[in-house]
């Protein structure tokens, strides 16, 4: 299906054609967000389990359809009931994981307890606010490097910069790559398979309109370079991610190659594409509100909010996915066991029940009770400490060092349903603001 | 008031270390040890029992 014009950015709810959204559609999900967040309320009010049909992709199978959950309650209470609203048959695709793609891709995020919380507290431990706080500096110092590097990129070329390229993907990709012990040389194959990974099966990353096979390779890719890492860590084990995975026992047991393999490539992928476009639709949210930008700007005592009402207004995953163990009744919704639940935690992060004036934008929210990590239940993000540490981080030093960034044309959107990404962001430094 | 906590179904995802941090800490088992079982600030527990994501922590008056 195809969108006959480009809809308006500042539609009102009663101006969306309902009879063209298409949650299973990617080329939906590259219209403007005000019209996105325009359909979720109707969606919200009008139909808050709407029945969708999945999509077709080469080699992967549809199955029986999803509902879109849109409101905020009916989403904290499937999430918060993991053994009535299963993850471990798929948490992050419409469709059941093929049984090809299981190895790579088959992590703790698709998973239940208790395998699931055992396999998650060999690394919880890493991502506490504790833990991250001796790492402060060493974030400081990677954001303090791309920004000057991005500063050296405009300087060669006429004040042009790419928020996406320069600023956004280099600071998490340098963070998580450090943590997991990723070699300099590794790191340009880690960002490109997790783009291929997370793209939603955008056309532009996927060659040869041939997802399987793109996900298969990525996959492939990124389990050899674990493999060789682990080889290193059990001759020499580091202090670092990748050591704990291979070396800690759960139940008695060394953890399987899959479930090292899939634990790998998860913290590599969430921890590059969430922040990523946290820092750069942030920014272009910043840009679209240059009122917030002063105000921030000008008050560190800020930082805190700002960065939680970033997660709200972006959601950068935009939904996960629960399965009915059973039959039952939600909301006055009945379901069977089997039927498919897709969270949509950016419709619920803008639910008029919940946050006041939802389609503000505003950095000093306070309480902001936002889904952007998740709800309740065990599979809330496992990085959220981390995220925050390193936008708390990224958007002061860019107030500081980059107080002249001035966005000069549209983003270019990631067509996914599931990450709400930007490709390219085109800015300039140097200019007066 | 008395905190208590469920390791077994704590995640170790650290909100409460967050919100608490005299009272929480995940220690090196990745799940939640109670640093003060009687906790003072008693504002900041509640927040941080009423916000577990896991529903591992319990209060008792």
């Amino acid at each position: 299906m195809t969108i006959a014009a480009v809809p308006p950015a500042d539609a009102e709810p009663a101006d969306v054609d309902m009879s063209t959204v298409d949650l299973s559609d990617r080329d939906w999900w590259t219209t403007p967000p005000g019209y996105r967040h325009a359909a979720f309320d109707r969606l919200r009010r009008e139909r808050p389990f709407a029945f969708f049909a999945e999509p077709d992709l080469p080699g992967i199978p549809a199955g029986p359809g999803y509902h879109a959950v849109t409101r905020y309650a009916h989403l904290e209470a499937i999430s918060s009931q993991p053994a009535v609203f299963c993850s471990g048959r798929g948490a992050v695709s419409m469709q059941d994981v093929p049984a090809e793609l299981h190895e790579f891709y088959g992590s703790l995020i698709s998973m239940d307890d208790p395998r699931h919380a055992r396999l998650r507290r060999i690394v919880s431990k890493t991502f506490t606010p504790r833990m991250l706080e001796r790492t402060l500096d060493s974030v400081r110092a990677v954001v303090d490097d791309v920004l000057a590097r991005a500063r050296a990129t405009a300087a060669a070329s006429d004040g042009a910069i790419d928020v996406v390229a320069d600023i956004a993907a280099p600071i998490p990709l340098r963070v998580i790559c450090d943590m997991m012990g990723v070699p300099e040389q590794d790191r340009p194959s880690v960002l490109a398979n997790s783009n291929v990974i997370l793209s939603g099966g955008d056309p532009e990353l996927i060659e040869n309109d041939d997802p399987l096979t793109a996900f298969l390779t990525a996959g492939m890719e990124m389990a050899a370079l674990m493999e060789r890492l682990a080889a290193e860590r059990l001759a020499e084990p580091r202090d670092d991610l990748t050591t704990a995975l291979v070396t800690t026992e759960v139940d008695g047991e060394q953890l399987s190659h899959q479930e090292i393999a899939s634990f790998f490539i998860l913290l590599l992928v969430a921890g590059n594409e969430t922040t990523r476009n946290a820092i750069s639709q942030g920014l272009l949210a910043l840009s679209e509100h240059p009122d917030q930008w002063a105000r921030w700007a000008a008050d560190p005592a800020l930082d805190r909010t700002g960065v939680e009402e970033v997660v709200r207004w972006v959601s950068p995953v935009t939904w996960m996915r629960r399965t009915a163990t059973q039959d039952g009744e939600i909301g006055g919704h009945r379901f069977t066991a089997g039927e498919k639940f897709l969270l949509f935690y950016a419709a619920a992060n803008r639910d008029p029940e919940v946050f006041a004036d939802p389609q503000r934008f505003d950095v000093g929210r306070d309480p902001n009770p936002h889904v952007g990590f998740g709800s309740k239940g065990p599979h809330f993000c496992l990085g959220a400490h981390l995220a925050r540490r390193e936008l708390q981080v990224t958007f002061r030093a860019v107030f500081d060092q980059l107080p002249d960034l001035e966005v000069t044309g549209p983003p270019d959107r990631l067509a996914s349903s599931f990450v709400n990404g930007l490709k390219r962001l085109p800015a300039r430094l140097g200019g007066e603001r | 008031m008395r905190v208590t906590a469920d390791r077994e179904v704590c995640v170790g995802s650290g909100q409460c270390e967050l919100l608490a941090p005299d009272v929480f800490e995940v220690d090196d088992d990745g799940a939640v040890r109670v640093l003060q079982e009687h906790p003072d600030a008693a504002a900041a527990v509640r927040d941080a029992v009423s916000q577990c994501p896991t529903g591992a922590l319990s209060l008792a008056e």
